[in-house]
């Protein structure tokens, strides 16, 4: 039975990639025409991306960044901190250093008035389960980015998951980013490998083994293989692989294992097909999975078609939030 | 306003090439969406019309701090903005203000989180004869 959605909007300022960094928008446009387009509350920002410094976050940024979200009623939702584990190249921080390197991180998401810091795998389960109680101190949740290749189920996550129930801390959570669970690969990014001359019948291998089962890594070496046997330019290739570890085909129900203990939502998403629906990830499947589970965070409108797209991302994310609040007030 | 551009493969920023006494200078960005450590990025190749400078005769330029190409890998504590542009500064006797040049830099990122991952990214520019 659907109920009534508690899931609340937002915009992180990832998919504004290509506004902020062409110098079109400063910080504070971004969130001005974030507010004019309709597309909060929620704000998630990455700090390495927004915040010059971080993480060390001066007064008088706090002080300007809070004045900006009452000014333009937004509400931070999620800051997005990164495992960088191998800053000086060929050597990996231990596991004090990475302890150390995420502390000023979550004290700025702190600091700003982020409920959530978004953190990666890299950081590592031990990392996370001794940064638990700074987490609570600070009243900030920890979230894990589940994105693909992994997924709820895969060995990765599942060692995140043990040591979840272990610590059993309402402060360590998921956040599930939605190219887990693509039905397709966006056919806008094959159409840019084929703007730029990647040749039919790789697009169609790449396809027909991205579609098979076993894990991306081995689905991507199983690519490569038969498309070196087959002559492929050996650039293409390799540009083409990234589909391999971008997209996941996992059934959506995944989801439903980690729900009670989801604290953010990526709507990830790259373009619409002429019904308006998402054109390779199924939202009539996944919103209401969160909305009838009683999932009642935000969803930050997470455009990655950037990456290849100069389109205007506000109106993407206007587009894939008309599209959202559809699905939602449909059955 | 400018137009908007994927910038992950922009390498050569707004400011382009300028001739310099003794050779060029190049502004660059950092194609990626966050800031990185200087150490996780390297500069493969700068040419000009299809010839490679020896990266000897190359520095790189933040912040008004200039850095050798092979000296980059050890600034751990030094951070690239990603909304900065830094510079290339390079010595280079090709250089003839009267005639049109192309000029490429090739970049490569070691994203620090994602192991084993190197995006190389080229980017080349046409300056045309003063």
């Amino acid at each position: 039975m659907s109920q009534v959605s508690q899931l609340k909007f937002g915009t992180t300022l990832y998919a504004l990639t290509n506004e902020f960094l062409s110098r079109r928008y400063s910080f504070e446009q971004l969130l001005e025409e974030t507010a004019a387009r309709r597309i909060g509350p929620g704000l998630e920002i990455v700090g390495f991306q927004s915040i010059r410094g971080f993480p060390v976050i001066t007064d008088e940024f706090a002080e300007r960044f809070k004045m900006l979200v009452e000014k333009f009623h937004l509400t931070p939702t999620s800051l997005a901190i990164n495992a960088d584990q191998e800053i000086r190249r060929g050597t990996v921080m231990s596991v004090d250093e990475m302890v150390a390197y995420h502390e000023p991180q979550m004290r700025a998401a702190a600091k700003l008035g982020f409920p959530v810091a978004r953190y990666q795998y890299g950081a590592g389960p031990e990392v996370i389960r001794r940064l638990a109680p700074l987490a609570e101190k600070l009243g900030v949740k920890l979230g894990l980015e589940i994105h693909a290749p992994q997924h709820a189920n895969h060995p990765d996550v599942l060692k995140f998951r043990e040591m979840y129930a272990k610590v059993n801390s309402p402060y360590l959570g998921w956040i599930p980013d939605f190219s887990s669970t693509a039905r397709t690969v966006p056919p806008s990014f094959l159409a840019h490998f084929r703007a730029r001359g990647v040749a039919e019948s790789l697009i169609d291998l790449a396809m027909e083994v991205w579609q098979g089962t076993g894990d991306a890594q081995t689905r991507m070496g199983q690519y490569k293989e038969r498309a070196r046997a087959a002559h492929a330019n050996e650039i293409h290739l390799n540009e083409l692989s990234l589909i391999f570890p971008m997209f996941g085909h996992e059934d959506p129900r995944g989801w439903l294992e980690l729900m009670p203990a989801v604290v953010h939502i990526h709507g990830k998403f790259f373009g619409f097909d002429s019904h308006g629906n998402e054109e390779a990830i199924d939202y009539a499947a996944l919103l209401p999975l969160f909305r009838d589970n009683g999932y009642a965070g935000f969803m930050s409108s997470e455009w990655e078609g950037h990456m290849y797209s100069d389109a205007d991302a506000f109106e993407m994310i206007e587009r894939h939030q008309a599209m959202c609040r559809r699905i939602l007030a449909a059955a | 306003m400018k137009k908007n551009r994927v910038m992950t493969s922009v390498v050569i920023g707004d400011g382009g090439v300028a001739i310099t006494p003794t050779g060029f200078r190049i502004d660059i960005r950092l194609p990626w969406y966050r800031s990185l450590p200087v150490s996780t990025v390297a500069i493969d190749s700068v040419s000009i019309d299809g010839v490679a400078v020896d990266s000897a005769n190359v520095t790189f330029e933040l912040d008004g701090r200039q850095f050798a190409l092979s000296a980059m890998a050890d600034q751990v504590d030094t951070v690239w903005y990603v909304l900065d542009s830094a510079y290339l500064n390079v010595k280079s006797d090709r250089v003839d203000p009267g005639a049109a040049h192309e000029f490429a830099v090739t970049m490569s990122l070691y994203p620090p989180y994602i192991r084993g991952l190197r995006r190389m990214t080229q980017d080349r520019i046409v300056l045309n004869a003063s």
